[in-house]
């Protein structure tokens, strides 16, 4: 994905009832939020940008638009995002969530022929400190500083950044992977992204403990992270991820009525602790994880330690 | 480590036998002569002929097992049998509706299905030689088709051909999987599954079962299957629920995101408090303001038999926090606010629905029902000294929060 600070910005469904708020938000960063599209809404003016009726308007107006925005309701999001790609539009950030499947698996089919980048769907966002906000991020839990965050939770992801802010640790970058079952860009290509950029020095994972991202993120984190990463993971009792496991075994666990001996939370678990990835209970205890982490030497032979 | 919450919509979602095989019915998968019995009575006016299978519809799985699914031979045999079975729960669900159905004889069981696999991010063709009850035999046999591209017939006659199908039967089988396709394409299904899929020698096939799950993210743009699903996932109920322990459960939590409330959860759980549940609060909720929501779910809190404590952690801007601790001090005003045009000229979010808030009970024992309230924004001070009074604890320190909900849950009231 790219982005720089003055990256021209969509924001479709702005009439979504928190639009105009969200718009102002981002506009009041700095971030280059140029228009917003909603069906039937063309010539008004919303949060402070002029509103389009077709993605194509607004792109025909303002030239290239790098970045999209979708605020659609859920069974709208597919059709805006087609839109947003048969414009032209190289990088969606897809806010809404509750968006059916099948509905994504067709996006990110027509994705990946158009070289298209898609984060979310039930994303909050992309959030650089002092610089671009692209989403539904609340700005003022945010500082600049050293942290990067890569988020599998919604907007607990605000309120721990705001602990970290207001312990003097301000965040590097902030990305919102989105909260449904089946999403576009994962905790990977993030990780990797945190690894070379120079301003992040700690990743924090915000993730939930029965997900195959969050595992599957343990053990890239174990093979190819060398920053340290500190994790938190909501939802050890009381869990919302339906989908756990590849299709056989979950085939095979309905047919014999066998619940697994050893339950998804604690597998993912285990994977953290297995990659050495400390794992706090409490959010609070976060910023003094963060703190040591930030604080040791920074030559750790992994494979040793 | 368990898992406290109900898997509310896993449940909710998979239709039952006879409504799966009704929609098989519409795409041409073929089901045996079947009725659906509600009472014992109709069981006289049964139109067709004996012997018969008697099944119990509900959604748990192994009704054969203990009991669920009886071969009868006559009317007598009958309505004893479906006596029994309207009697016997399995995994706590009573039936409500029996199938019916003409016997089959086949000669061999085949397992089929589809599933949506998250992992692989693609639908999957599954399929068995050897389907029915022997689970390990059917597994060892299984075969699998990764739908990367979009669905085409070839990928059936793959899929029946891995599973060492020869002659006649590849067509049949791969008609049938292709029907089961159009199906979970067309109506947003999880899972598509018939197990067994009868086969007798002269090629004809039958859907002996048939198992459904819908999508719950998608179930409401199918609003004729969303008739079908569990009624207890009632549409008419405004709020979502993450449900614990309602009988027992102490602790009640509010909050405006999943997130926060599995936060807040575990770290509660971890300290061995009982959670009766969790009511999650939307932001951009169609038709309720979120005042509107706080007034509901403080209602349904109330109606928790053991509640001890209340905690309500809420997230958002100033304006949220204010309009939050306002909606609190209006809604322990000791009396009916009256209708009165004084309340509109109050600066709030909310719009009344003209509804009379419900008088706090004098008899009721959770008239004081203390609160842990947690908002970190926003000039609350001047809703806090309405309520000061009454026991609600105000802190934006989540870790001072639940020190105060424990220890609030542990006092003997």
């Amino acid at each position: 994905m790219k982005w720089q600070p003055d990256s021209k910005v969509l924001l479709q469904g702005i009439n979504h009832p928190l639009g105009a708020y969200y718009a102002t938000q981002m506009k009041d960063y700095g971030t280059q939020l140029v228009a917003g599209v909603s069906v039937g809404k063309g010539g008004e003016t919303l949060g402070d940008i002029p509103v389009f009726d077709l993605v194509e308007e607004a792109v025909h107006q303002f030239g290239i638009i790098d970045m999209t925005v979708i605020l659609n309701p859920a069974y709208e999001v597919l059709d805006a995002a087609l839109e947003a790609i048969a414009a032209g539009i190289k990088q969606l950030i897809i806010v809404s969530s509750g968006v059916p499947p099948l509905d994504m698996i067709s996006l990110l089919r027509k994705a990946e022929t158009s070289h298209t980048f898609i984060l979310g769907s039930g994303s909050q966002g992309l959030l650089i400190p002092d610089k671009l906000s692209v989403g539904t991020l609340d700005v003022s839990s945010y500082s600049h500083g050293k942290v990067g965050i890569i988020s599998h939770c919604d907007a607990l992801t605000d309120d721990i950044a705001r602990e970290l802010t207001q312990a003097g640790l301000g965040q590097s970058f902030v990305v919102s992977l989105g909260t449904d079952g089946l999403i576009g860009s994962n905790f990977e290509q993030w990780l990797q992204v945190l690894e070379e950029d120079e301003q992040t020095e700690v990743i924090l994972l915000l993730g939930q403990p029965n997900s195959n991202g969050e595992m599957k993120a343990a053990d890239y984190i174990a093979s190819a992270i060398e920053k340290p990463v500190i994790g938190y993971l909501a939802g050890r009792y009381a869990t919302l991820d339906k989908h756990f496991g590849d299709s056989t075994t979950i085939i095979a666990n309905q047919l014999s009525q066998v619940f697994p001996a050893i339950n998804s939370v604690q597998k993912t678990i285990i994977a953290f602790e297995n990659a050495k990835i400390p794992v706090t209970k409490k959010p609070w205890e976060l910023p003094s994880l963060i703190k040591t982490a930030l604080n040791k030497p920074k030559l750790v032979d992994k494979e040793n330690s | 480590m368990t898992d406290d919450t109900q898997h509310y919509s896993k449940l909710n979602m998979d239709l039952l036998e006879y409504q799966a095989k009704e929609l098989f019915q519409k795409v041409g998968i073929p089901i045996l002569p079947s009725q659906t019995i509600h009472d014992i009575g109709e069981l006289k006016r049964l139109h067709i002929p004996y012997p018969v299978v008697l099944k119990s519809q509900v959604r748990a799985g192994g009704r054969g097992k203990v009991g669920g699914i009886r071969f009868v031979e006559n009317t007598i045999d009958g309505i004893a049998a479906a006596s029994a079975i309207f009697n016997l729960p399995i995994s706590n669900e009573y039936p409500e509706v029996i199938l019916a159905e003409a016997h089959y004889d086949s000669q061999s069981e085949f397992f089929l299905a589809i599933v949506l696999d998250y992992q692989l991010q693609s639908p999957v063709l599954l399929g068995s030689s050897k389907g029915g009850m022997d689970v390990e035999t059917l597994l060892q046999n299984m075969e699998k088709v990764v739908l990367t591209d979009d669905f085409s017939a070839f990928h059936a006659r793959h899929l029946a051909v891995k599973m060492g199908l020869t002659g006649e039967l590849i067509a049949v089988v791969s008609d049938i999987v292709e029907k089961m396709y159009r199906l979970f394409l067309s109506a947003d299904l999880d899972i598509i599954e018939i197990n067994p899929l009868g086969v007798k020698n002269n090629g004809e096939v039958m859907a002996l079962d048939g198992k459904i799950a819908i999508n719950d993210s998608a179930i409401a743009r199918h609003p004729d299957l969303y008739l079908w699903t569990n009624h207890q996932l009632n549409f008419a109920d405004p709020l979502r629920w993450l449900k614990g322990d309602i009988k027992s459960g102490e602790i009640g939590l509010i909050c405006n995101s999943y997130g926060l409330a599995l936060s807040s959860w575990d770290l509660i759980r971890e300290q061995q408090g009982n959670l009766a549940g969790a009511l999650i609060l939307e932001d951009d909720h169609p038709n309720l303001f979120l005042v509107n929501q706080l007034e509901l779910a403080l209602d349904k809190m109330r109606e928790l038999p053991k509640l001890k404590v209340i905690f309500m952690n809420i997230l958002g801007t100033s304006e949220t926090s204010e309009t939050v601790a306002e909606a609190i001090a209006q809604y322990f005003q000791p009396a009916i606010l009256p209708k009165s045009d004084d309340r509109m000229t109050r600066p709030t979010g909310a719009i009344s629905l003209g509804r009379e808030r419900s008088p706090i009970k004098e008899n009721s024992h959770l008239e004081y029902v203390p609160i842990v309230i947690r908002l970190v924004k926003g000039n609350l001070e001047p809703f806090q000294e309405k309520v000061s009074a009454l026991p609600i604890y105000w802190n934006s320190s989540l870790e001072q929060c639940i020190a105060d909900v424990l220890s609030l849950a542990d006092s003997k009231n």
